[in-house]
């Protein structure tokens, strides 16, 4: 009774607690997107590189995120699966104009979803930068990520800007719909 | 040695697996259809229609039907998604296509994209399933005239089926399911060798 009681306190109040990592590369965009969803119309966010990680509490359609962004230089790559357990969703931003380094990031990327502790995280990719010029298509990038290849895990792929603030809500509202299935 | 004992006993105690691929045009219902398929078939409720959004990448869904462990990938239906489909045709067991049968002005984009996969060399021998959906809607088509449409006589499939069905009502679905599990347990996929 006690539990039916809570599921019904959380259906309505939304208390559920969503844990996200944002990860990728370094200057694919982590940040910007973290402090784009926080304040949707701050256009003039100034990040640095980050060293560690930021997080943050969002509330977006009754469901509390926590977010995690977690610095992306080579060498602090490694500390990223210390934030692994209780994941819900993973969110990996590329920088879609960065050709050169698309290898990479498909490398990091495979070697992650291959971990134990996020095989039932759903997988949210923002093809970021879209903005700046030869950036390829969200049909692109999915191919240089090898996200066909994909089996057993539900992704998205998202055309964003950050920094104009462009389609950001769009990939996180398929997350939500994801996240609260038919609880919605 | 070992990993081939274990792939006996593997082999000895588990279910058949049976991945079923779901594609077809964008609004079409393919997304709708695997979520009310949890329904029926896990017991579990699936994401309510109208709050779907369009598939841009893979929704997966597993369950158990007819003893088999179903995989069902359902794909993005809009143009520039749709060179993906092909990355899975080489381990999809069964093959379903999803079409709207009360949107009229795109059968013809309809049967393109079906002409397009029933023709896959990689689906060969694949059972194939056309749903055709949206059957509550009154100005549908029938699966009589669909047939016609699509000149579903020249395939040479041995396992096709057109199925009328509703994502909404869930007429049909299940129906479906049922015949395309059980065509592809018949079905030991032919050996492509490389």
């Amino acid at each position: 009774m006690g539990i039916v009681l809570s599921r019904v306190f959380q259906a309505l109040f939304g208390s559920k607690e969503v844990r996200i990592l944002i990860l990728g590369l370094d200057n694919a965009g982590k940040t910007t997107i973290l402090y784009r969803l926080q304040n949707e119309a701050d256009d003039n966010i100034q990040t640095i590189p980050t060293i560690g990680f930021n997080v943050e509490t969002l509330q977006y359609k009754n469901i509390k995120f926590q977010v995690w962004d977690l610095g992306g230089q080579t060498s602090i790559r490694p500390y990223w699966r210390c934030y692994y357990p209780n994941t819900d969703a993973i969110v990996f931003v590329v920088d879609s104009s960065d050709r050169e380094r698309m290898a990479i990031a498909k490398q990091e990327l495979m070697a992650m979803l291959e971990e134990e502790e996020l095989k039932d995280a759903i997988l949210l990719v923002f093809a970021n930068k879209q903005d700046q010029p030869g950036s390829l298509t969200s049909t692109e990038v999915s191919e240089a990520l090898g996200l066909p290849d994909i089996r057993n895990r539900q992704w998205s792929i998202q055309e964003a800007s950050a920094l104009k603030g462009k389609g950001l809500f769009e990939g996180f509202d398929w997350l939500v719909t994801c996240i609260k299935g038919g609880e919605a | 040695m070992f990993s081939l004992i274990a792939g006996l006993i593997r082999y000895l105690f588990s279910k058949t697996e049976i991945n079923v691929l779901i594609l077809g045009l964008d609004y079409a219902g393919k997304t709708t259809l695997l979520e009310q398929m949890k329904g029926i078939f896990k017991k579990v409720q699936g994401i309510p229609p109208s709050k779907i959004p369009p598939t841009v990448g893979l929704n997966v869904g597993k369950m158990d039907v007819g003893g088999c462990k179903l995989t069902f990938w359902d794909l993005g239906g809009q143009v520039r998604v749709r060179s993906l489909w092909e990355k899975y045709y080489a381990d999809a067991h069964g093959l379903i296509f999803v079409m709207d049968s009360a949107d009229v002005g795109r059968f013809e984009e309809a049967r393109m994209a079906f002409d397009t996969v029933k023709e896959q060399g990689e689906l060969h021998g694949v059972p194939l399933m056309m749903l055709a959906n949206k059957q509550d809607l009154p100005e549908a088509i029938s699966t009589a005239d669909i047939s016609v449409q699509f000149d579903m006589h020249k395939i040479t499939k041995v396992a096709f089926r057109l199925q009328p069905c509703s994502g909404l009502t869930c007429d049909g679905v299940a129906e479906g399911i049922h015949w395309i599990v059980d065509e592809a347990k018949k079905r030991a996929r032919p050996r492509v060798d490389a």
